[in-house]
């Protein structure tokens, strides 16, 4: 029985390396447990004459002591925790890998599971192709935002930002900062800086060459949700709490503009308050969505050309060929034309969105992503429709 | 008709050996290529006619020379050619010059003949002549010859180069035969097993594989170019399984592969439905297609299956519809009452509910397809509703339409004749008015009057036991019923039995060797018999009844008698000898009237010396012969008419004193 619980003690332990192994190991322990209860039981009731009640008692004794007779046996516990885990998980980030065969995605429990998707796009994919190849602890707290450079996969969580290398994920740099929830990160590939901000209500610059931190961007009133890097011009557009879009200079580090967007009465949606929660940029163009709707802004006039009317909070947009796709609450995928009509809306697994990812890096495997309040990560081969899952 | 009887008459006169037939082939040869050079059938015609001979030997004379003619034109001629010589030989037929079945030898001869693009200009001709065809002359003698013609012809060609050409022969043979002809018909409601999609089932065979075993330089170019699109297999596999569903039908049935098939088509549809086609994609593709084609609809009679043309497919609205159809003629199948259909195939609720269901997201999803999907989607439920009726017309049997038309006409009179009975019996309370509330109630009191008449209420015959309870239990020697106080001595209930008898008891027509002496006699056999069949002696209650009826019957019978005062008593001895002494010797004037014999009388003088007595034994002597007939009245009249009228009238006061 000792060996029993000591090995339940092992196998917890290996539940947070690899997942697979340790429910493979659980239902082996649970056989055993069973054997050894029958086991007991029936040494100590040889005595009882009467076989039948005999057998009542062993089968009685099979059945319930895991549940109720015995303490809480182990295997439940760790049963109950995974499944309520995977009940209560939410996907708040992904990113692929810069070769596009694998994708990371980051769940409010600090985990990272890199997928393989040239596994699952094969044409003969199992079940099993549709789990992680690899599972890590990551953060302590949940990892909001996820970002690959060439050979690194940099994860930000709870006041911590750790790189680790693609070719051996186990390996982890981690650099721990003052700032807490660092929600955004982007790369600025001019000059191998790491763009990102967070709970501070600054957002900062960090030159990935030398590892210091070139400047902090003063001015948001609350803290900031989403950060984006405009190429050509060497602007860095964020957007926060407070419902203002600013764009900075990365240069000399000020504020250029500061768009107010709930100030706008065709975007302002009072009910849902007036925080910016996503903010794209593609040339002169912008998205932002949030509390206030979805709407297009183009950015040398800082005036909205069109609003989407799209119901609920837009978590994530993209602008893919002349199409705008965003995810938010609603278990779909929203595809819209720049000229303000929702084109469609396809329906996935998860009730709610979070993020939503294209695999641009490669032909083969050039896929739509998406995860949100679910264990599932919907994978869209062709837009129009959900292909299948990978799921934790 | 008169024609033939003169040719006749010559083929009896000339014997047979006289019809030269060579020197007949040559002239006719010759004229029909005169004919020929001059587009007319007439030069032929007088040849013939002129010609001495057997009509009928000359008609297969003509037969061979035009073939003949055939045979030299063949491989020098144009279809031109051919065609004027098949033209003269449908003259001819008209004329009645040569046998009906020759245009098809000949057009068959030149089929068989000719190369396959040449054959597509002939058969242009035929098509053209389908009317001809199909008149009275021709279409018995050839649609055999037409029919193997066309099968001949599509041997030949090939199913995936000649669609077009396969297709004009089913077309025409579809319009030279009649719809029910039944050698056309797929009566069984058959499956064509045989249209098998193929697609890559396993990553092995997969296209890509294939490409790369054919060629190195293929080998290079897939190596640069990769897979340039993520290709959903699952989806692929699943939705090319779901063909051979459509393919064949009755797989449905089975309780596995239907759940295959639930959860493949639920996999389907809901791609179709989450990828919905905008109408600005498939109009700027749709524009292209008819740059391309030229206007014309592109076809294809096999679905292309490549793992790569899936996205394409499905962004397809042609295709989608093809699909979405394919779904709703299989439901059609399988909701439908198929006569051919084995009685095992029947769906239970979980299934029909299923369909009904997915039904209306098909109709749906059909709407939704642009362009036009509304229309598209009416159109499709209207062909389907009227695919219903051929399906009718075939678990029928595939009668003829022509001659439903026929029965029509006759049903047109009687139907008129009938109409007032239907106006009046059969209106909204059909209830038939007679102008009088008195009538029109009795009138109504049933809708049939035989119906009405038939009915138990107003069947009066009673029922064998009943009536014969009395009669039975007086038979019964242990209740010592008097003979003469019997029921069955009663001739009123004697005609009554002999009635009932007749109409209820078999015992009345069987043949007996008994002879019976009265009526009375045959009921009380009859009774003894009727006696030993029925079960039991009915109760009481019924025995009284039936006396009450009987009583009730004598009084009838009493007062229609009308003769009151007189009873019926017979004669007492107390009577007789009262009489016998007032007679005294004159008795004898009294015998004459009592109808005694004179060998009686002389019987009665020897027997005693003594006149009263005398007197008394001629009266002891009328009772015996008389028996119950014997009564007081009988005698007062004797007496009265024998002139001892003061004697009567003693005798009668005498009786109703007492």
């Amino acid at each position: 029985m000792f060996i029993i619980y000591i090995m339940f003690i092992i196998n917890i332990i290996i539940y947070i390396y690899n997942k697979q192994l340790f429910f493979i190991i659980c239902i082996i322990l649970c056989l055993l447990y069973i054997l050894y209860v029958y086991y007991i039981y029936y040494m100590y009731y040889n005595i009882c004459l009467l076989y039948i009640l005999r057998l009542l008692y062993i089968l009685y004794n099979i059945i319930c002591p895991p549940l109720f007779s015995l303490p809480p046996s182990p295997v439940v516990v760790v049963v109950v925790v995974v499944v309520v885990q995977l009940l209560h998980m939410s996907v708040f980030s992904q990113s692929f890998s810069p070769c596009g065969r694998f994708l990371a995605a980051g769940n409010n429990y600090g985990e990272i599971a890199v997928f393989s998707l040239s596994a699952a796009l094969s044409p003969d994919a199992t079940a099993l192709s549709q789990k992680p190849v690899l599972r890590f602890p990551a953060h302590e707290g949940p990892v909001y935002s996820l970002l690959s450079t060439d050979c690194q996969l940099l994860s930000s969580g709870n006041g911590e930002i750790s790189c680790w290398s693609w070719s051996e994920l186990i390996k982890k740099v981690t650099s721990s900062l003052e700032i807490p929830e660092i929600n955004s990160m982007s790369m600025n590939f001019r000059d191998n800086s790491l763009v990102f901000g967070g709970g501070d209500n600054n957002v900062h610059i960090l030159d990935l060459e030398h590892g210091v931190f070139k400047s902090v961007l003063q001015g948001h009133t609350d803290y900031v949700h989403c950060v984006s890097v405009r190429d050509r011009e060497a602007e860095i557009l964020s957007g926060g709490e407070d419902g203002a879009v600013r764009m900075w200079d990365s240069r000399t580090g000020q504020s250029v503009h500061c768009i107010e967007v709930h100030k706008y009465e065709s975007c302002a949606r009072p009910q849902f308050g007036k925080w910016i929660s996503c903010l794209t940029t593609d040339s002169d163009w912008m998205l932002c969505g949030g509390g206030p709707s979805l709407s297009l802004w183009h950015l040398r006039s800082l005036s909205p050309t069109s609003v989407f009317p799209l119901k609920g909070v837009q978590r994530q947009t993209t602008f893919y060929q002349d199409m705008i796709l965003a995810v938010g609450e609603g278990p779909a995928v929203s595809h819209c034309l720049l000229g303000g009509e929702v084109k469609a809306q396809i329906p996935c697994t998860p009730q709610s969105l979070n993020t939503l990812q294209l695999n641009t890096s490669s032909t083969e495997h050039r896929v739509l992503t998406v995860g949100g309040s679910s264990d599932h990560i919907d994978v869209f081969t062709n837009l129009s429709y959900r292909t299948f899952s990978l799921s934790f | 008709m008169t024609c033939y009887v003169s040719s006749g008459c010559e083929g009896v006169k000339m014997s047979p050996s006289l019809f030269n037939f060579v020197d007949a082939r040559d002239k006719f040869t010759a004229s029909a290529r005169h004919s020929l050079v001059g587009k007319s059938s007439k030069p032929l015609v007088s040849v013939f006619n002129q010609f001495p001979g057997n009509e009928v030997e000359k008609k297969t004379t003509l037969d061979q020379a035009l073939r003949g003619v055939l045979g030299d034109q063949i491989r020098k001629a144009t279809c031109d050619e051919y065609l004027s010589l098949i033209y003269l030989s449908i003259d001819a037929v008209t004329e009645g010059i040569c046998s009906p079945t020759t245009p098809f030898l000949l057009l068959g001869d030149v089929l068989d003949c000719l190369p396959l693009d040449q054959c597509d200009k002939i058969f242009s001709f035929v098509e053209e002549n389908v009317s001809t065809w199909k008149s009275n002359s021709f279409y018995t003698a050839g649609k055999n010859y037409l029919l193997r013609m066309c099968n001949d012809l599509l041997r030949r060609l090939s199913k995936s180069q000649n669609t077009v050409f396969c297709g004009r022969i089913q077309l025409f043979l579809a319009r030279l035969f009649p719809l029910s002809e039944k050698s056309g018909l797929n009566l069984q409601s058959q499956f064509n097993l045989e249209n098998v999609t193929v697609f890559n089932k396993n990553e092995q065979e997969s296209t890509f594989g294939q490409k790369v075993k054919k060629g190195r330089w293929e080998r290079r170019m897939l190596l640069h170019r990769g897979n340039s699109i993520p290709i959903d297999y699952n989806l692929y596999r699943k939705f090319w399984t779901l063909q051979d569903y459509f393919r064949n039908p009755v797989q449905c049935y089975d309780k596995f592969s239907w759940m295959t098939f639930l959860k493949f088509s639920e996999e389907t549809l809901a791609v179709f439905k989450s990828y919905k086609l905008d109408d600005m994609q498939v109009s700027k593709r749709k524009l292209e297609e008819l740059r391309a084609s030229g206007g014309e609809h592109v076809y294809f009679a096999k679905f292309l299956t490549s793992e790569k043309l899936m996205d394409l497919q499905l962004s397809d609205s042609n295709f989608r519809r093809h699909i979405l159809l394919q779904y709703l003629i299989l439901f059609q199948y399988l909701k439908g009452q198929v006569k051919f259909k084995s009685s095992g195939c029947v769906l239970n609720d979980d299934q029909t509910t299923w369909i009904e269901e997915t039904t209306k997201l098909v109709f749906q999803l059909l709407k939704e397809i642009p362009p036009d999907g509304d229309k598209f989607a009416t159109m499709v439920e209207h062909i389907l509703n009227t695919e219903e009726n051929w399906n009718d017309w075939k678990n029928e049997g595939c009668s003829s339409f022509v001659k439903e038309r026929y029965d029509d006409k006759p049903k047109r009179p009687t139907r008129k004749r009938q109409a007032p009975e239907d106006f009046l019996g059969k209106g909204p309370d059909s209830k038939i008015f007679m102008g009088n509330d008195e009538l029109t109630r009795l009138w109504n009191l049933n809708h049939d009057n035989m119906e009405a008449c038939k009915s138990d209420s107003r069947s009066f015959m009673p029922s064998l036991d009943e009536f014969f309870a009395e009669a039975i239990e007086q038979a019964d020697p242990t209740n010592m019923v008097e003979e003469e106080y019997k029921a069955v001595r009663n001739p009123n209930y004697g005609w009554r039995a002999l009635r009932l008898l007749s109409r209820r008891s078999p015992h009345f027509f069987q043949p007996t060797n008994q002879k019976f002496k009265s009526l009375a006699d045959y009921l009380d056999s009859m009774v003894s018999k009727l006696a030993k069949e029925l079960p039991d002696i009915p109760s009481e209650e019924i025995k009284t009844g039936e006396e009450d009826d009987d009583d009730n019957g004598d009084n009838l019978l009493k007062d229609s008698n009308d003769s009151p005062g007189i009873q019926s008593k017979t004669v007492s001895n107390q009577q007789m000898d009262d009489i016998a002494a007032k007679l005294g010797a004159q008795w004898k004037t009294l015998a004459s009237h009592l109808e005694m014999k004179a060998a009686e009388l002389r019987e009665i003088e020897t027997d005693s010396e003594d006149i009263d007595m005398q007197a008394k034994l001629l009266l002891v002597a009328w009772q015996d012969r008389e028996g119950s007939q014997a009564t007081v009245e009988s005698l007062v009249a004797a007496l009265g008419a024998a002139g001892f009228s003061e004697i009567a009238d003693n005798l009668s006061d005498n009786n109703s004193r007492r």
